[in-house]
């Protein structure tokens, strides 16, 4: 029998002879790895998570004619979003105003996209249902209360068009807006059949634009926007981009920080474990050292079977872990985490490096000892 | 006879029971660290959440939707000027009433305020916004109290280039585009008229603002200058208020549809919690002829974003504590099966398995109740880092941690010494003392 094949055996025969220790020890890696694995896959995925949600402040960029223009060409917003990247863009709401009349009283009316609009803007209240049909339109809650409309209920918008010709339709009230902003006065229809009424189309006033990207990913989207299509001038939603850095980054602190004191916390409780698993074979150290065994050989041996455990416990680890961070994405946000695989060896060398850290220091202070003293469990 | 047994053993196991009282200071520390933040850090983030601005926005009663589309047709002229008192009553909110918000019964959760007075006014032939407020207004309550609000906090996100104007200067603070426009950089002059050139105003520029918004176009300047220039003393259009609030639930609902709805036993919970809507309506009880709006894009989405940070907080302090919890528990079983020699000897010497197991367990959840002490100031430490780190201010750690943390540390070490406990009840003493 060559020394190694003794070694192995003795790793091997120490492992599974002493089963219920093992499994303490196991499970106290195990579950240090998962807490790892698990806290460091939600930190390094808790500003995607996150900034998702901040998305319900509404457009984060909108469009606006450059120049003296006063209206944008769609055609060109098309080809401004195209250079958004399509993965974090939420929406891309076109506005156009009209002033029109119903009943003698002045009103604004917007032309937009719904569809957008349900995605750009998702704290529009609506009471009743969005409008779907041609002839069917969206008042403010302010419109309603002073015309004592409701939906259901049917007006008729009247104006000039493009060549002031003066249009009538009757249109069909499918729902009322409450923001508690200016919306709240305005009508919304769709931006085709406002094009349709005045005779003119391919235009908006203001396109508001969601994505899910940090301050300086919009910045940089909008420099690139204004150098290739000219017609378009992107502006940054300060008020929505400046808090959302600020209150993100907040969020992330916090959320580092306690990772941190966590992970500290279950590395030491990792390591008293091991630690008083190996502390507990004091008496075995002493027998062998007496039978002849060399220190090396005994630190070795304790080493190895460190090690296996390590590298079990952070396998176990990686599974769990991402079932934990998982756990969290999908009662949190809704939504599966995004995995980094670079976490994996990162937990499994960290196991290892504990593990090992906790085995060698009573195992040096027990070799260090006289076997004679040591056996008589002093 | 007991107790000297348990002295005897805790004297001579001081090595092994302070590796169970430590590793019990470092998960009570970490339960007591993550359960404070937890129950602190939605009034922490709703603070944070505070830069997004108003989330009430007050108005007249009357004129809520002429004032709207009036702002839309601003430069027609101004039509309000030389208004009886009366007519004014109705289309704007008193100046002198708006300190009155402050003494409502969630008056400590109005944290800004800022009122808004609009007119048009041309400047160098060219028509502009001219827009009074408040900058930094130190207001005394009739209570004693003093608060300092306006637009200063309430518009945190602006980028100004100059510095605020103060509330007693004839300073203006300009809108970027409208201060390209103009040609005007902060320490310049220039003079503000009434578009018939009835009344002007010689004004500094303070400071240009980058706002992003449609403040962009506007002119801020004191709130009383406006109230001269366009003859409307005391009065003000708008008000915008930042109020800390609680996310909507189905009561809030019903509430903000019609309060009368509620029963008696409703409308006092509903009155006495920070809805945004029991908030608006006290509002609406002290501002006389006010009817204030929650602005959804602010509320609607700070309860969104407060939920899921407190839900991921809470999701996460469960799952560490479970994970302490385990870890705990793993060590006692650990040593307890480190001593299984002894309880052999203890049994074979005719010690009874339940007297054993008392023994053991006296033992740890001493040892326990000790490191668990220790653990919960050392906590209190890490809550305190982590509130100072993150949102620069002490975190307020409730008293409900205390017995929290009490019954976690009883239930984890009893059900931790459990595995421990049956493995030394089906000990076989000669077994153990041969070493098998």
């Amino acid at each position: 029998m060559t020394k190694r094949q003794m070694y192995m055996k003795m790793l091997l025969s120490s492992l599974l002879r002493r089963r219920s220790r093992m499994t303490v020890a196991l499970l106290a890696i195990a579950i240090g790895a998962t807490v790892l694995l698990g806290m460091m896959t939600i930190t390094y995925d808790i500003p995607r998570q996150m900034g998702r949600e901040f998305r319900s402040y509404g457009a984060n960029m909108v469009f606006v004619a450059a120049g003296e223009e006063a209206m944008l060409r769609l055609t060109d917003v098309a080809e401004a979003a195209a250079l958004l990247p399509q993965e974090s863009l939420l929406g891309v709401a076109p506005y156009r105003y009209e002033a029109v009349r119903s009943n003698m009283q002045p009103y604004t009316v917007a032309g937009t996209s719904f569809d957008q609009v349900k995605k750009t803007s998702p704290y529009w209240n609506v009471e009743g249902a969005w409008p779907s049909g041609e002839n069917e339109i969206l008042i403010g809650s302010d419109v309603a209360e002073f015309t004592r409309l409701v939906p259901g209920k049917t007006m008729t918008i009247s104006g000039r068009d493009a060549r002031q010709r003066r249009f009538n339709r009757e249109m069909t009230i499918s729902g009322v807006v409450r923001t508690g902003s200016v919306e709240d006065g305005f009508l919304f229809m769709h931006l085709g059949t406002l094009e349709q009424l005045t005779g003119k189309s391919g235009e908006a006033e203001v396109v508001e634009v969601s994505i899910a990207a940090n301050e300086a990913e919009l910045s940089a989207l909008a420099a690139r926007i204004r150098e290739r299509v000219p017609g378009v001038a992107p502006r940054l939603v300060k008020r929505v981009t400046q808090s959302e850095t600020s209150v993100l980054s907040k969020l992330q602190t916090l959320v580092t920080l306690v990772t941190l004191v966590v992970l500290i916390l279950t590395m030491i409780c990792v390591a008293t474990t091991m630690m008083t698993v190996v502390m507990e074979r004091r008496r075995e150290i002493g027998l062998k050292k007496a039978i002849g065994a060399e220190n090396r050989s005994i630190v070795a041996e304790f080493l190895g079977e460190g090690l296996c455990l390590a590298i079990l416990g952070g396998l176990l680890g990686v599974v769990f872990g991402w079932g934990f961070a998982q756990t969290i994405s999908m009662n949190v946000f809704g939504r599966s985490i995004s995995f980094n695989f670079a976490l994996v060896p990162i937990t499994i060398l960290t196991s290892v490096a504990v593990t090992a850290a906790a085995c060698f220091i009573p195992v040096r202070r027990a070799t260090d000892v006289e076997p004679a003293l040591v056996l008589r469990g002093e | 006879m007991f107790c000297q047994m348990l002295k005897g053993a805790l004297m001579r196991q001081k090595g092994k029971l302070s590796m169970i009282a430590f590793t019990m200071t470092l998960g009570v520390s970490l339960a007591t660290a993550m359960l404070g933040v937890m129950m602190d850090v939605g009034d922490k983030v709703n603070q944070e959440l505070k830069t997004y601005g108003a989330n009430l926005s007050v108005v007249p009663r009357a004129t809520s939707l002429l004032s709207e589309l009036y702002e839309l047709e601003a430069g027609d002229g101004e039509k309000d000027t030389g208004d009886s008192g009366a007519a004014n009553a109705q289309k704007y909110l008193a100046e002198d009433e708006l300190v009155k918000m402050k003494m409502i019964f969630w008056a400590f959760n109005i944290v800004d305020f800022a009122p808004f007075l609009e007119t048009a006014a041309t400047v160098g032939g060219q028509p502009v916004t001219l827009v009074g407020t408040w900058f930094d207004k130190h207001l005394d309550l009739p209570t004693g109290e003093s608060v300092d609000t306006g637009m200063k906090r309430l518009k945190s996100w602006w980028d100004v280039t100059g510095e605020w104007v103060r509330d007693d200067e004839d300073g203006a603070m300009l809108g970027q585009n409208l201060a390209v426009k103009l040609g005007l950089k902060p320490g310049d002059f220039f003079e503000a008229a009434t578009p018939d050139g009835g009344r002007r105003k010689r004004l500094e520029v303070r400071a240009v603002v980058n706002s992003g918004g449609k403040e962009d176009d506007q002119a801020f300047v004191p709130l009383r200058l406006v109230q001269d220039i366009s003859n409307r003393p005391g009065w003000v259009q708008r008000v915008d208020v930042s109020a800390l609030t609680t996310p909507e639930n189905d009561l809030a609902r019903r509430a903000a549809q019609d309060p009368n709805s509620l029963s008696r036993k409703e409308w006092d919970t509903w009155y006495c919690t920070a809805y945004i809507s029991s908030i608006a309506y006290q509002i609406e009880e002290v501002v006389t002829g006010s009817r204030a709006k929650p602005v959804l894009q602010v509320a609607d989405s700070e309860g969104a974003i407060l939920q899921k940070t407190q839900l991921l907080m809470l999701l996460l302090t469960v799952l560490s504590l479970i994970c302490s919890a385990l870890a705990i528990s793993n060590l006692v079983t650990a040593s307890v099966m480190e001593r299984s020699s002894e309880i052999g000897l203890l049994k074979a010497i005719g010690a009874t398995g339940a007297a054993v197991a008392l023994l053991i367990l006296t033992e740890i959840v001493l040892t326990s109740m000790l490191g668990g002490t220790a653990g919960y100031f050392v906590g209190l430490g890490f809550a305190q880092i982590i509130g100072r780190t993150v949102f620069g201010s002490a975190i307020a750690v409730k008293g409900l941690v205390v017995p929290l943390v009490a019954i976690l540390v009883l239930l984890v070490t009893l059900l931790g010494s459990l595995p421990a406990v049956r493995m030394l009840l089906s000990l076989r003493p000669t077994e153990v003392l041969h070493g098998r």
